[in-house]
């Protein structure tokens, strides 16, 4: 694979993409629901398409496939236990979808704020949304840098790299916005979950076909095919990595907020179900990425070495290995424009939105288009500074989001639930996730997810049940939720 | 929740204990790709079935 193979693979990428992105323009972006929701009118196939490439970072084939490596069997039930708890989008995406169309919601917070009835509430959860995704989004930067530079030897400089993913996930954000991302983020599933499958299909073929290559893995590395297996996947571990994982499709508002934007119930379901089964093909796909490389490169220093020494091998064709690998920058821009995209109607709608008494749709749109760059650029400078507190929150992300669940499970179920249990759940137990990972520190054994969602919903339940609910407000959102489902099922 | 949901609800919470229970004590000896990772393959798949059949009649 040479240098010049890569900027061409890149620049075609780049070309193709600018152009669905400019089709993709349709009627007039001039306000917040068609700028951010696509006017709630998307199709369910290009739903499903992009929900998995915001979901589906560059971490498939890097980490899951990193994780495969080092630790065996235990990755594949980790990611399909997260896949498991994308059913929790059967019980909560069609009320998402009620309530938002009812009272015109753009954002998930915006929705907390309004059940239980205080502003503030809207203010702090995207807060905290932005607090642990920016991060997120820049170590998402920094790995198209490492990858960029380990595949071409240097020649593509890390910076080089970052500067270009985060420009081309800032043009894609502005073009259309939500449909631009989500056009852009279809072309690059497709394009991913083809060419990955073919790698592994090759792969496995090369290494003498499926019984030749569980009976290699099941001779050199027995402990691979079992949990806890070689260790790495103690129940403990793996309890602390799921559970923050389960629950990501309500916790973190870029696939929550992807709830309001179906043109109906069923484009809804086929976005749940195009998803489902292009995560359980993604996630094999990508474990036994992982296995082809315990069996080639039995000896590697560090797993994340795992992905670019089997796409540079000889196993795979130079040009299969060049596509895979632009694919997987893709994979990164893709999910890095959705969390622009959301990061920024978060702060125009809950934050401008609040700050601002009176502020109008349209203001509240062109602050937005204003903070997609900034954001961008904040994540760009995370990126190239490699501090140690960027790569803490990042990947404290999914435990830091995980505070909010409890609330957001209330806002459907509990009418007993207050603003009061809100604010002191989200931001005591967020900050209790935040020291945990800075220091650390497992008390009892227990990653700080699990203290995390312990935490907050006990301060949940326990504020509410001392503070004065929003009753009226309670009865009349769950009752708009039974009787607009009962009239569309 | 109406009643046919907490149905498939606990339907999908049993499968995902399964999910965590199976493979670290009946399979925990079993090295083989008909041990944990065809069970969690398996789960995984009735879980999907499951979600067809709770949203069938969305419209």
């Amino acid at each position: 694979m040479t240098t010049a193979m890569v900027w061409w693979g890149i620049v075609i990428y780049i070309l193709i993409a600018l152009f669905i992105a400019y089709l993709s323009r349709s009627g007039k972006q001039t306000n917040m629901g068609s700028y951010f929701l696509g006017d709630r009118k998307m199709g369910g196939i290009v739903s499903a398409l992009s929900y998995s490439a915001t979901t589906y970072s560059a971490f498939m084939l890097v980490g899951l496939a990193g994780l495969t490596y080092n630790g065996g069997v235990g990755a594949l039930g980790f990611e399909l236990i997260y896949l498991m708890g994308v059913s929790l989008v059967a019980f909560f995406g069609p009320r998402f979808w009620v309530v938002g169309k009812k009272y015109g919601y753009i954002t998930p917070s915006e929705m907390l704020g309004d059940r239980y009835e205080n502003r503030l509430v809207a203010v702090v959860v995207s807060i905290t949304s932005c607090l642990f995704l920016i991060p997120y989004s820049a170590v998402q930067l920094s790995g198209v840098g490492y990858l960029l530079q380990g595949m071409t030897n240097n020649e593509i400089s890390y910076t080089t790299g970052v500067v270009i993913a985060t420009v081309v996930a800032i043009i894609f954000s502005y073009i259309a916005g939500i449909r631009s991302v989500a056009w852009t983020d279809s072309l690059q599933a497709i394009f991913m979950i083809i060419t990955s499958t073919i790698v592994v299909l090759i792969l496995v073929h090369s290494l003498g076909g499926f019984n030749e290559f569980f009976g290699t893995i099941e001779t050199e590395r027995p402990n691979h095919l079992t949990v806890p297996g070689n260790g790495f996947w103690s129940f403990v571990t793996f309890l602390g990595m799921t559970i923050p994982w389960f629950f990501f499709s309500l916790s973190n508002p870029q696939v929550s907020q992807r709830l309001y934007m179906p043109a109906s119930l069923k484009s809804l379901r086929t976005m749940l179900m195009g998803f489902m089964i292009f995560g359980l093909i993604y996630t094999l796909v990508a474990v036994m990425w992982g296995f082809s490389a315990v069996v080639m490169f039995p000896n590697l220093e560090k797993a994340d070495l795992a992905t670019p020494m089997v796409l540079s091998s000889d196993a795979v064709p130079p040009i299969l290995g060049v596509i895979v690998m632009v694919g997987i920058v893709a994979a990164a821009i893709s999910t890095i424009d959705s969390i622009l995209l959301t990061l920024s109607s978060l702060f125009a709608r809950d934050v401008y939105g609040h700050f601002k008494k009176g502020s109008t749709d349209a203001m509240q749109l062109r602050v937005g288009k204003i903070v997609i760059p900034i954001i961008a650029v904040l994540a760009y400078l995370f990126a190239e500074l490699e501090l140690d507190l960027i790569a803490v929150l990042s990947v404290a992300s999914s435990a830091g989001l995980l505070v909010v669940v409890p609330s957001i499970i209330g806002t459907f179920f509990w009418k007993r639930g207050t603003a009061a249990g809100v604010l002191t759940s989200v931001i005591v137990s967020g900050l209790i996730v935040i020291i945990l990972e800075l220091f650390k520190l497992k008390p009892l054994g227990l990653a700080s997810g699990m203290w995390g969602i312990t935490i907050s919903t006990i301060l949940f339940i326990g504020v509410s049940l001392i503070t004065k609910a929003p009753e009226q407000k309670a009865n009349e959102f769950i009752d708009v939720i039974r009787i607009e489902l009962k009239k569309s099922k | 929740m109406k009643a046919n949901e907490w149905k498939w609800a606990l339907s999908i919470l049993f499968i995902i204990l399964l999910a965590y229970i199976l493979p670290y004590t009946l399979l925990t000896d079993v090295a083989k790709w008909y041990g944990s990772f065809l069970i969690w393959l398996l789960l995984a798949i009735l879980v999907i079935g499951i979600n067809y059949f709770l949203t069938k009649d969305w419209k």
